[in-house]
């Protein structure tokens, strides 16, 4: 399979390796940022979803 | 501080939802009538307007834009405004919305089967509509922002972030897929010709998936699944780098459609590598959202609802494998054209998109409608149908699809194609048709039998428009907020986050496109292509017309066993002069590149007039009506001045005369069809899309002839 690539891109394989590079950077930053996010800010984003403040959902203001 | 009372527009959704479940149902009653057409031609109905090629484009824009469409909406107007803990910005710019886009879907279905069509998949509609459509999302977009601005909750949920990429990614591609210049109002030329306008309908076509009919699902997976599970979803930083690599990887995927042609081989290899990355981002949502369940499988076990989502989500698995499997070059080569893309897609369609939104319909409607579901029974056969009718479509589509991309490759031991008749191949694979529209009336039944319940369920409870929340306004920010995480900022920064989005997917869309649309080398002229004289060039807007290209294409891949049936090999300078490009996605019928010379003109009218006299058992429709309708040759100046602005080199001044050499050429045909006892006059249209079937292919062996 990859020397199916390396034979049939022309001597554009800096194009390649230079759009996967900049995958790899977008995708390094977002985990080195996903990995700094706090436990507490984490469980309540995931609980957003679950109190909409409506009569059928616990309204926690009135809990 | 007080805690605000306020109100969601339950209305709106409600209107959503009834539009989602009628369209789909016409949608996919018109999927039936054209998959039956394709073992039963009088199906065809002997009519233009309810002919294959013209129906085909219907089914596909009423079931991606309107049953879709429709429930994307439902879906975003219900979770937004609970995510942001706010009504709709506007009640008037929601009825706008509403009644915009069912103006859209109706302009559709008045134009489609009239021919009106730029021929670009799943972006035919012409345009008018498509500056009726750009209005429309505009109007969903200010409406959308305008409820993020006036929420009560600081923070944007994961959901919202997959509507906002859905928004600016869908604005984007649609300006630039319908960049075309007007002839009439109902007819434009595509800006981009040939190899340009094909890598351009990729990258559309390939993201109107990614973005039409997979991040605004995944947003409402990722709202609809903790509710209805009653549990947050599983992983919340998953679903982070999820959203991230997903919107980043997707839009450099367009080009595997158009592997072995004559796009830039670079390009072609980029589209691979990140099909073959994609498996990794799709599967991290498909992942997260099943984990969700973890612990509830009790649940699944009773709830309907869950089920529907269980196999959406794994029919959302096999469809993200499969796909970079079929982008693989080797893979690729039997695959397409074939059946097995109209097996994956509908794994697809049916699947994750039908599922979930059958699965957020039946959630949904009762708790709007302040009532319990008319009729359990009925939601658990519609499940059973629903899926026995995926797997009736599917296998005999997959099987279908195999047979036939095996029996174009198979060579005899002496070296000679062993079904050098393409219609042998078609005439094979009508028992898997036969089979595929029974799982198609199955899966079609289920939805009947839901919207029965739906309506049931409606009329047992009453509609509430306006539902009472309360939630703390938002306070202003303390100056220690200042410090927080980057990512956590920007979860409560809207127009950031859009522009965000907006870069990430910029980034893949000018590396890839703009190499292509601006640097020539990438095409290399041929000396011998010419222009379309303006018959053939009536001709050909004939063929758009008619649909020729949803079951013909014109690109031949550089294999012996194309070369052998087809002529030829396709070469990147034979199109520089069409706009737009027909290379088709699919052989349901030969390819036509080098139909040019191969038969005479009394063949091709014969053929045209009832395709069994010259093929019997062929299963195209006939076009009897060319030869009754008169060409309409007063446009041909206008379509030649559109086409020399667009860069085809017409002498100046030819859109005055161009008239002369059509009637000159159109005579010559009809002279040598005379000579084959054949009358017809010089004038209709039959004689024009003769001539373009003609000159198909044919500018390359001029320039062969030349050489010799």
């Amino acid at each position: 399979m990859f020397r199916q690539f390396t034979e049939h891109i022309d001597g554009n394989q800096v194009y390649l390796l230079f759009s996967m590079f900049i995958f790899l950077v977008f995708f390094i930053v977002v985990t080195v940022l996903l990995l700094r996010l706090r436990k507490q800010h984490v469980d309540y984003m995931s609980d957003i979803p679950l109190n909409d403040c409506t009569e059928e959902t616990p309204n926690p203001l009135k809990s | 501080m007080q805690p605000e009372k306020f109100y969601y527009d339950n209305k709106i959704v409600r209107n959503f939802g009834i539009a989602t479940v009628i369209w789909g149902i016409i949608g996919m009653l018109v999927g039936l009538i054209i998959a039956i057409q394709l073992y039963q031609p009088a199906m065809n109905m002997h009519n233009q307007y309810t002919s294959f090629g013209r129906v085909r484009p219907l089914h596909t824009n009423a079931v991606i834009f309107a049953f879709v469409g429709n429930a994307i909406f439902m879906g975003v107007y219900y979770s937004l405004q609970r995510l942001m803990k706010a009504r709709m910005f506007s009640d008037v710019l929601s009825k706008i919305h509403f009644w915009g886009w069912q103006l859209i879907i109706v302009s559709a279905v008045i134009t489609l089967p009239l021919g009106i069509t730029t021929s670009h998949e799943y972006a035919e509609l012409e345009w008018p509509i498509d500056i009726l459509i750009t209005i429309i999302w505009v109007v969903f977009g200010i409406n959308m922002f305008g409820t993020i601005i006036k929420r009560r909750e600081r923070h944007i949920y994961v959901a919202i972030w997959f509507y906002i990429a859905t928004f600016v990614t869908i604005a984007v591609l649609h300006i630039v897929n319908s960049l075309e210049i007007p002839v009439s109002f109902t007819k434009s030329y595509m800006v981009f010709a040939g190899v340009q306008d094909a890598l351009v309908q990729w990258w559309y076509g390939h993201n109107a998936v990614a973005f039409f009919l997979t991040t605004p699902y995944l947003g409402m997976m990722y709202y609809f699944l903790p509710k209805m599970a009653n549990r947050p979803i599983y992983s919340y930083k998953l679903s982070i780098l999820h959203f991230w690599a997903l919107i980043f990887i997707y839009i450099w995927a367009g080009p595997h459609h158009l592997l072995y042609s004559t796009l830039p081989g670079w390009a072609q290899s980029l589209g691979v590598v990140f099909s073959i990355m994609l498996i990794a981002p799709s599967w991290g949502g498909m992942i997260n959202g099943l984990l969700t369940l973890r612990g509830a499988w009790d649940k699944v076990r009773d709830d309907v609802i869950l089920k529907f989502m269980v196999v959406g989500l794994t029919a959302y698995g096999m469809a993200t494998f499969e796909g970079p499997m079929l982008s693989l070059k080797q893979v690729n080569a039997i695959g397409h054209f074939t059946d097995w893309i109209i097996a994956h897609v509908h794994v697809g369609a049916l699947g994750w998109n039908g599922f979930l939104t059958f699965a957020i319909l039946y959630w949904l409607i009762p708790r709007i409608y302040k009532t319990e579901l008319y009729s359990k029974k009925m939601a658990s056969f519609h499940f059973w149908i629903g899926t026995l009718g995926i797997l009736f479509y599917a296998i005999p589509m997959y099987w279908s699809g195999f047979t036939q991309g095996l029996m174009w490759k198979e060579f005899t031991p002496e070296g000679i194609l062993k079904y050098p008749n393409f219609l042998e191949t078609t005439m094979r694979i009508i028992p898997m048709h036969v089979m595929r529209s029974v799982g198609g009336a199955l899966y079609l039944s289920g939805v009947i039998v839901m919207a029965v319940n739906l309506y049931k369920t409606a009329v047992r409870g009453k509609l509430v428009a306006d539902e009472a929340a309360e939630a703390m306004p938002l306070e202003k920010l303390r100056p220690e907020a200042s410090n927080e995480r980057w990512h956590r900022r920007l979860e409560r920064k809207p127009v950031l986050f859009l522009v965000a989005s907006l870069v990430v997917i910029l980034i893949g869309t000018f590396i890839e496109l703009m190499p292509t649309l601006t640097i020539s080398s990438n095409i290399p002229t041929i000396a011998s292509v010419k222009p379309y004289t303006p018959l053939e060039l009536q001709g050909r807007d004939i063929y758009i017309r008619e649909g020729c290209v949803n079951c013909h294409s014109q690109t031949i891949r550089p294999f012996r066993s194309e070369t052998e049936r087809y002529g030829e090999y396709s070469k990147a300078g034979e199109f520089v002069y069409d706009h737009p490009f027909l290379w088709g996605s699919k052989r349901t019928g030969p390819d036509l590149q080098r139909e040019g010379g191969k038969y005479g003109d009394s063949w091709h009218f014969n053929h045209l007039m009832d395709p069994r006299l010259m093929s019997p058992g062929s299963i195209m429709p006939e076009y009897s009506w060319l030869i009754k309708q008169k060409l309409d040759t007063n446009t041909t100046a206008v379509k030649i001045r559109a086409m020399q602005t667009l860069g085809v080199p017409y002498p100046a001044g030819y859109d005055k005369i161009a008239n002369r050499d059509l009637d000159k050429q159109a005579k010559g045909i009809a002279d040598n069809l005379a000579k084959d006892k054949i009358k017809v006059k010089s004038n209709k249209e039959i004689i024009a899309i003769i001539a373009y079937l003609q000159r198909l292919g044919t500018d390359i062996k001029a320039n062969k002839t030349a050489n010799n």
